[in-house]
């Protein structure tokens, strides 16, 4: 049980826990200031939330608002770190009670969500267009919304297939040298299987099925993408719909195809997290985040490959974080200036040396010493340069594609008919397209 | 309750001055609980979403009649009910078990009561994950390899938590070894509240242990039984934790909870008023069991 104490709690009880909750967190959010320096004797400051990732990263914004501090902007910033589970609803919170900042840091998908709620101010005039055109067009894409940019990250994400060297040597497999070189899906499972006879308990992929949550979004909707599925589509009225997109026969086949690799076994169910690290495992799909203790563990045997082509090419998942300026601040100037520092080439570079992420503009990116030419994480730059990485769907209704893909996702982990999986979170997510009130919504806006 | 005759009140003052003790929690019962349950049952007659900009419209009863549509909210329903047949008998007997056992003296009777009890003071979150590592498929992990052992090597590894025959058990079974010492400790308690000299009489009337603990012992545990049936009843409909973090509701739906599927609908979701409608339908549920328990059992003493 869950709680000891007899706790006859209704429904009522719940519902006022989470009023109580909410409070509390909007009160906790007010007293998470980090220790930035004051503001200026006459402007009043510029308020910056973020999420608090990483201790690296976290210490590399910290910096960057004492840089921007000392350089004697007409508004300082005031930095203030929200805990990242979480992170969504506290925001959320705040913003029903018309507390939000100046300069918003958002989770990419999310965006279209909190345009549709009106909270946002478009960058369009705030940006210089040189710094635009810089942009990788991954994230422009992730933050453009019905035809005008909302947010803008300074760093994107990178997702492939590390590989050990050594294991794939001795597999006799060839390694791709490029993204367009990816393995044909049937080439791959035969990898597998050749890997499985030297090993002893037959599983060689990590597909980070312990992750769960957004990470099933992120890293297998790339593959329905690969296979010529998807999650969304335009309809022939021009509007987004899941049916004969997402439960399509392409869709099935591609999830079909993961499901085959957990039913034989050939997949680690890493409950500990370490299956590619400590050994267990020749192959991990993963994120550019893994990328620092993968190269730990196995140095120069460490590869870094394409995720494999499901029939219409090798695809890739985006998105990260992303700045945005509110539609409530008073002075948007101000937020854009802080924004245009962080975008400076030298600032992306020491964000992205702290966690390793794919610099946002094609300058940092030539200079950063992970993605630039002969760097390890290179193949990560060219899938986002190459228009190999494809954004979540950009719809207001994201909340509710993302949760039914995950739960889908889950059956097919779990061995249940996929093709009955995918059509029911089809059902869900064109019922809610359909009635939440979300408007037309144009693909690839 | 209630059924009693109005009996002619002796002391009129305390009455009064009992209406003002109890008005503080009255008042917060008020408005932390009923208040916020009228406004379920207010959104869950509206089709509001969290943060929508447009204001919520009156859909009258579409939103439960599309949970007796949803197979998500019809499984959630039976597997609570399963979770409770299951649970309640199951933990109240250990826990009787175990409490009859360490009223004797013996050596090692405290660490042992303080190892059962342990549990408990576990937050559901750590036990959970602990039991998914236990869990773990294939023959490295301990329940599996425990299991091979005991069976000389017959017992086939299997992925406990995504097998649709054995999720909910494993739950079950985590859960019972989190809240057995609670309940344990109060029927303890109720033991040592019995008086010895029933058990005098009863060994003069020539019963043996079998008899004294029927017309002794259990009688005397009344009150403690009904409490403890009654809470771990209210907890199993309210499981929400184990299912969380061990099962995500799955494999298919096959450990989902009323209380799961609230969270998800109100919050991952964001659709507000489906998450009002099934907590209605929870907290009615709740009401209609400690309703039935009441009257199955004639209970008449005031219990906690």
């Amino acid at each position: 049980m869950a709680e000891t104490a007899g706790r006859a709690a209704g429904a009522g009880r719940a519902i006022a826990g989470v009023a109580l909750a909410g409070a509390l967190l909007a009160l906790g959010a007010c007293g998470r200031e980090a220790p930035a320096p004051g503001p200026g004797p006459r402007a009043a400051p510029v308020t910056v939330w973020a999420h608090a990732g990483q201790e690296a990263e976290r210490r590399a914004l910290e910096a960057q608002a004492a840089r921007y501090n000392a350089s004697g902007p007409v508004r300082p910033v005031r930095l203030s770190f929200l805990p990242e589970g979480g992170y969504n609803a506290q925001v959320q919170a705040a913003a029903l009670a018309g507390d939000l900042p100046c300069l918003l840091e958002l989770d990419g998908p999310y965006l279209a969500h909190y345009v549709w709620q009106g909270r946002l101010r478009p960058l369009d005039g705030l940006l210089p267009a040189a710094l635009r055109e810089d942009l990788l067009p991954s994230v422009l894409a992730q933050g453009r919304y019905r035809g005008r940019l909302y947010g803008v990250g300074t760093f994107d994400s990178g997702l492939g297939l590390y590989g050990r060297r050594s294991l794939l040597d001795v597999a006799g497999a060839e390694l791709p040298e490029g993204p367009g070189e990816a393995w044909p899906v049937e080439r791959f499972e035969a990898l597998l299987e050749r890997l499985a006879e030297a090993d002893p308990d037959g599983a060689v992929l990590d597909l980070g099925l312990q992750l769960r949550g957004e990470w099933y979004t992120y890293a297998f909707a790339p593959a329905l993408h690969s296979a010529g599925g998807g999650l969304l589509a335009p309809g022939p009225d021009g509007r987004l719909r899941a049916h004969g997109v997402l439960d399509g026969p392409a869709s099935v086949a591609a999830l079909e195809r993961i499901q085959g690799w957990i039913r034989r076994g050939r997949v680690d169910p890493n409950l500990d997290e370490a299956a590619f690290a400590s050994g267990r495992v020749a192959l991990a799909w993963g994120g550019h985040w893994d990328w620092p203790r993968y190269r730990e563990a196995w140095g120069e045997d460490l590869v870094l490959l394409p995720l494999p082509d499901f029939g219409q090419g090798s695809r890739t998942g985006q998105g990260s974080w992303v700045w945005t300026v509110t539609a409530s601040c008073p002075h948007p100037e101000a937020a854009a200036a802080f924004l245009r520092f962080l975008l400076r080439p030298e600032e992306i570079l020491a964000m992205t040396a702290a966690n390793a992420a794919v610099p946002a503009r094609r300058s940092a990116v030539a200079r950063s010493p992970l993605y630039g030419p002969g760097g390890p994480l290179r193949l990560f730059a060219e899938q986002l340069a190459g228009g190999r990485a494809v954004p979540r769907p950009r719809t207001a209704a994201y909340p509710v594609v993302t949760a039914a893909f995950q739960e889908a996702f889950a059956a097919v982990r779990d061995g249940l008919d996929v093709a009955a999986a995918l059509r029911r979170a089809a059902e869900a997510i064109d019922r809610e397209l359909a009635e939440g009130g979300y408007g037309a919504e144009a693909a690839g806006t | 309750m209630g059924r009693r005759p109005p009996a002619p009140d002796p002391f009129p003052e305390e009455a009064r001055a009992g209406r003002w003790l109890t008005a503080p929690a009255l008042l917060g019962l008020a408005l932390f609980v009923l208040l916020p349950f009228l406004g379920a049952v207010a959104f869950s007659l509206t089709d509001l979403r969290l943060g929508s900009p447009r204001g919520p419209s009156f859909v009258g009863l579409e939103q439960y009649r599309r949970l007796l549509e949803d197979p998500a909210f019809l499984a959630a329903l039976r597997n609570n009910l399963l979770f409770a047949l299951g649970v309640v008998p199951l933990q109240t007997g250990l826990a009787l078990l175990l409490a009859l056992g360490l009223r004797r003296r013996f050596p090692g009777r405290a660490p042992l009561r303080t190892l059962l009890f342990l549990p408990v003071v576990f937050p559901m979150a750590l036990v959970a994950v602990m039991w998914t590592v236990l869990y773990a498929p294939g023959p490295r992990g301990a329940v599996n390899a425990l299991l091979e052992t005991a069976s000389l090597g017959l017992w086939e590894p299997r992925d406990f938590l995504h097998d649709p025959a054995w999720a909910l058990p494993a739950v079950m079974l985590t859960s019972i070894w989190q809240g057995v010492g609670f309940q344990m400790v109060v029927l303890l308690a109720g033991l040592q509240a019995i008086p010895r000299e029933l058990y005098e009489a009863a060994r003069v009337d020539g019963a043996g242990p079998w008899r004294q603990f029927l017309h002794v012992t259990l009688p005397g545990l009344r009150n403690p039984l009904l409490f403890v049936v009654l809470v771990t009843a209210i907890l199993a409909f309210r499981v929400f934790d184990q299912i969380q973090i061990m099962t995500q509701g799955g494999p298919g739906h096959a450990t989902t909870t009323l209380m799961y599927e609230a969270v998800r609908a109100a919050f991952v979701r964001q659709q507000l008023a489906q998450g009002a409608a099934l907590s209605v339908v929870f907290f009615l549920l709740v009401l209609g069991l400690t309703w039935l328990q009441r009257r199955l059992l004639r209970q008449r003493a005031v219990l906690a």
